[in-house]
């Protein structure tokens, strides 16, 4: 088990992407991406939520007794999430009520689970903290290249800055209501996983 | 012909294996194979179901299809030439477009009662429609075929010809274009081109439209290729009321101020307003005839679907509802109305996406027709069901399948064990 | 210490994690939590000032794009009050900072069941009382405009939004929703500023008092002053917001309320009247000036001469909003 930083870092963004290859967290990547702002903050709380996450379960995996490991790891996690849940009401309030529940539900999300199962339990704290913040910015970058789609074709905007002006705002585009509605994330990241086995035809799964 | 196959023959070499438009043989094969019996025959076990050609049955589905095509131009016309002549008695004011501007140059007026007037007006509006699909649709297939080295296949003529009939005439040309774009790659080439989908792809790219889109394909002014013209569907009509819906069609009301009737006669032979192709069940019949005669088309699947669809609908009426007056809606109106005759006939029958065991079809005919009326009656966003309702069969037909496939091996095995 | 895997190592360890992470859990909630207050009440607040068009009125744009400051400022037009919805008094009773709408309108014992005839909201109950909102300009005695929250059923889940009446209690200034669940481009256009903007200026109740504002099916006749355009496509959302906003406006929502208020207003405006002469104006708008630090000092004069002419006309006869004098004389100071 030692594997250099840099990949331990950069590996899960695009080699090795939680959500493109090993199809975990996709419940909130649907919720969340009609905005990028929404999905940028999502995105960062799932980032310090792995990372710290990792961290923790690493530094302690010692003392851990291994019939309530699992116990242990949820408190951390959820202990964690509920600390950036009260974070974002109380400084990014707007975002934090259109993220509604999902910030909650990060403790739900596979991928910190099985981050810190599968690589926490074995690895220092440090190579942990770097695997965590990899894998949340694997997340990341999928939630934000969903949401780049969905805000431009949907609201035509990016960030709130309208880029196309609506016609019902007595612009020409006319928006992709569909791009709102949950679905469109669903082809949005079938195509990115298209696109990326395309180029790396190693991930492709055996049929 | 002859000088054609030759001119075909020499530049032959060109597109062959190590020709210089090698990458470009997908469309001269196309060109070729459209022109000409192909010269290969198909060698192996493959022909596992039937031995008939896949491009002659294409075009045996477009021949099913033409007299609802004819029939549907003519009432897009009829249906706008109408409403034209009640709007200008009542002063409604009315925007004309291009369409208007090439109509009157031919020389041609509004006149409801003038076959002419109403068919031409109707090929105004369906022929651009149907040219951007082609275009669009075409092209995109061309490009993947090329990317892949596959050769382009003819199945595209039948969804380029579907998808533009399952539209409302008054959709924008651009919107038609997205659409058709969206459902080849999404529903047929990313899961690797004809044959392959699992999704029928003309209601994949109209279901894309409906839900993207959906102030111009489910709104309540888009159904006559009249600009300022209002008025609700049949379906939608009986969605709103609480109590008596058959009875409300006999009050469909219109911008005008006048009130219009639906009678299950218009409805089945389709002088109502609708999508192009949708709107005369009569013509789905001959359709439907015609597809059941070559072999086509399933029989199996379309009398499924029409037993789903009285089923469900006699199980509703008995349950009846005190707020939601589509449970009282008998299964004549239901397999008249909305999209539901086009949709049984021409969509859940598709080879490649529907269900290809003969008890599979069966079961995938029933589901599609008991979801069509659950939709219709019980989900109060969507008046339409039946293609939400195929879409869902499509999904469900591989596994009906398995199930059907999977039974028959037991019931061998039991019967060889003894 | 005992060994990891052994039952008490088991227990030290998982009390020790408890303790950790609930101390860490508790410090975030209490430390936060005056940040998060604060922020629930600035997104109501920003609700209400939009239902009352005062932001696009004095900034131009809606509050969503305004700071903390500038909503503040705004917020101070603006004072809360818990109403009795069956007799339609005042409750002063009540604390309105500790109003929850929904958990009133769920308690059995804070709300009454919802008679679905002649007006069906489509929810089963409403609370007892109501927190509603008068709008006065700082200093000025009459109201300006009433905000109140209301309800009910659209297709998919249910609406929340309020609704601001003109001086006269009889005319909408503007309506707004803040959580709904329809579907986007069809019933999700109530979003739609050019839709919200059409209710301006409708009538709320029919030459009887009967409520009749109403979303129209299809585009409203340009004649009708008790309609707004249909959302195309989205019938069940339509009826739904006429549904909810005439039953709040009918004797089982607001009704009893806005009557009593109309004829307090009148009371207070003969009253005015007579005591107009010594009515110590100046120290009003005084306050008002002190107040409002968007003012200039020609902006105050102006502040000033029209405050008479304000409370003259406006309980005789509604005000056109974008006739209010003091709309100009705050852009200046903005």
């Amino acid at each position: 088990m030692s594997q250099k930083p840099v990949d331990v870092l950069v590996d899960p963004i695009v080699n090795n992407n939680p959500i493109a290859l090993q199809i975990l967290g996709i419940c909130s990547a649907l919720a969340v991406t009609t905005k990028m702002e929404t999905s940028l903050v999502m995105a960062l709380a799932v980032v310090s939520v792995t990372a710290c996450s990792n961290l923790a379960v690493s530094a302690i995996r010692s003392y851990i007794p291994s019939s309530i490991r699992i116990i242990v790891q949820m408190t951390v996690i959820a202990s964690l999430v509920i600390v950036v849940d009260q974070f974002l009401k109380a400084f990014l309030f707007d975002i934090s009520k259109q993220l509604s529940v999902f910030v909650g539900l990060i403790i739900t999300n596979c991928i910190v689970m099985g981050r810190a199962e599968g690589f926490a339990m074995k690895n220092s704290a440090g190579i942990s903290f770097l695997d965590g913040i990899g894998n949340g910015l694997g997340y990341g970058f999928v939630l934000v290249v969903v949401a780049f789609f969905r805000e431009l074709f949907g609201s035509g905007s990016l960030f709130g800055i309208t880029l196309m002006e609506l016609d019902r705002n007595g612009g020409w585009y006319a928006p992709n209501g569909l791009m709102l509605l949950p679905p469109s994330a669903f082809f949005i990241i079938g195509i990115m996983i298209w696109v990326i086995r395309l180029n790396k035809p190693e991930q492709i799964e055996e049929a | 012909m002859k000088p054609l196959r030759d001119a075909f023959d020499r530049v032959h070499p060109l597109f062959a294996k190590g020709g210089i438009l090698e990458k470009a043989y997908p469309i001269y094969e196309a060109t070729d194979t459209f022109l000409f019996t192909p010269g290969e025959t198909t060698e192996g076990r493959t022909h596992v179901r039937d031995g008939i050609d896949l491009k002659r049955m294409m075009i045996m589905v477009v021949v099913a299809l033409i007299p609802v095509t004819l029939f549907g131009m003519w009432n897009t016309g009829y249906q706008a030439n109408t409403a034209i002549v009640q709007m200008t008695e009542a002063d409604v004011p009315i925007e004309y477009d291009w369409h208007n501007t090439v109509h009157t140059a031919i020389g041609l007026g509004h006149d409801p009662g003038n076959f002419l007037d109403n068919f031409v007006y109707g090929a105004i509006f369906f022929i651009p429609i149907y040219v951007v699909c082609m275009f669009v649709g075409g092209h995109v297939e061309m490009v993947f075929s090329v990317l892949r080295g596959h050769e382009i296949n003819e199945g595209f003529l039948v969804t380029g010809l579907l998808f533009p009939l399952t539209l409302p005439a008054s959709i924008p040309l651009w919107q038609v274009a997205v659409g058709i774009a969206f459902g080849v790659i999404v529903a047929k080439e990313v899961f690797g081109g004809t044959g392959r989908n699992f999704l029928n792809v003309a209601l994949t790219s109209r279901a894309f439209l409906y839900f993207s889109y959906a102030g111009d394909i489910s709104g309540d002014k888009v159904w006559t290729a009249v600009d300022g013209f209002s008025g609700a569907t049949a379906l939608g009509q009986m969605a709103v009321v609480e109590k008596g819906a058959i009875e409300s069609l006999s009050q469909v009301q219109y911008v005008w101020g006048e009130t219009g009737e639906i009678s299950w006669m218009s409805a089945f032979l389709g002088t109502i307003q609708g999508c192009v192709g949708e709107t005369s069940a009569l013509l789905c019949f001959v359709g439907a005839l015609i597809l059941i005669a070559t072999g086509i088309g399933s029989w199996r699947i379309m009398s499924g679907v029409v037993l789903g669809v009285i089923g469900t609908s006699l199980l509703l009426n008995f349950v009846g509802s005190e707020t939601n007056a589509m449970f009282e809606v008998p299964f004549y109106w239901h397999l008249v109305i909305g999209g539901l005759a086009f949709g049984l006939v021409f969509m859940a029958t598709d080879p490649v996406s529907a269900s290809m065991t003969q008890k599979g079809k069966w079961i995938y005919g029933i589901l599609i027709g008991f979801m069509t009326v659950l939709i219709r009656v019980i989900n109060p966003a969507f008046p339409e069901g039946i293609m939400l309702a195929i879409l869902f069969g499509n999904v469900f037909a591989p596994l009906i399948d398995y199930f059907v496939v999977q039974s028959n091996v037991r019931r061998r095995v039991a019967r060889y064990a003894s | 210490m005992p060994a990891k895997d052994s039952v008490p190592g088991t227990i030290l360890i998982a009390a020790l994690l408890c303790v950790v992470c609930s101390l860490a859990v508790s410090a975030a909630a209490v430390a936060l939590r005056p940040y998060q207050i604060a922020n629930e009440v600035l997104d109501q607040q920003k609700n209400i000032l939009d239902a009352a068009g005062l932001p696009t009125d004095e900034f131009g744009k809606p509050a969503s794009e305004l700071s903390k400051n500038e909503i503040d400022n705004l917020y101070t037009w603006v004072s809360e009050q818990m109403v009795d919805l069956d007799t339609g008094e005042e409750n002063n009773e009540m604390d309105p900072t500790k109003f929850d709408l929904v958990e009133s309108a769920t308690d059995p014992t804070l709300s009454t069941e919802i008679v679905p005839d002649p007006y069906d909201p489509g929810e089963d109950r409403r609370p007892k009382t109501m927190k509603v909102y008068f709008v006065r300009k700082n200093g000025e005695g009459p109201i300006r405009q009433v905000v109140l929250p209301i309800y009910g059923k659209g297709l998919w889940g249910t609406l929340y939004g309020y609704l601001a009446l003109k001086s006269d209690l009889e005319t909408i200034q503007g309506i707004t929703f803040y959580q709904h669940k329809e579907t986007p481009g069809l019933g999700g256009e109530v979003d739609n500023p050019a839709w919200k903007a059409q209710w301006n200026g409708l009538k709320l109740y029919d030459e009887n008092g009967e409520p009749a504002a109403q979303v129209f099916k299809g585009p409203a006749p340009d004649a009708d002053p008790y309609s707004v355009d249909g959302l195309s496509g989205a019938t069940i959302t339509s009826r739904g917001v006429t549904a909810l906003v005439q039953y709040w406006a009918s004797e089982q929502g607001y009704g009893p309320f806005l009557k009593k208020l109309a004829e307090k207003m009148q009371q207070e405006s003969a009253e005015a009247d007579t005591a107009s002469v010594s009515r110590p104006t100046n120290d009003l708008s005084a306050e008002a000036v002190r107040r409002a630090p968007l003012l200039t000092d020609a902006a105050r004069n102006d502040t000033r001469s029209n405050e008479t002419r304000l409370s003259d006309t406006l309980l005789t006869d509604t005000l056109p909003n974008d006739k209010l004098p003091t709309t100009s004389t705050m852009k200046v100071g903005a």
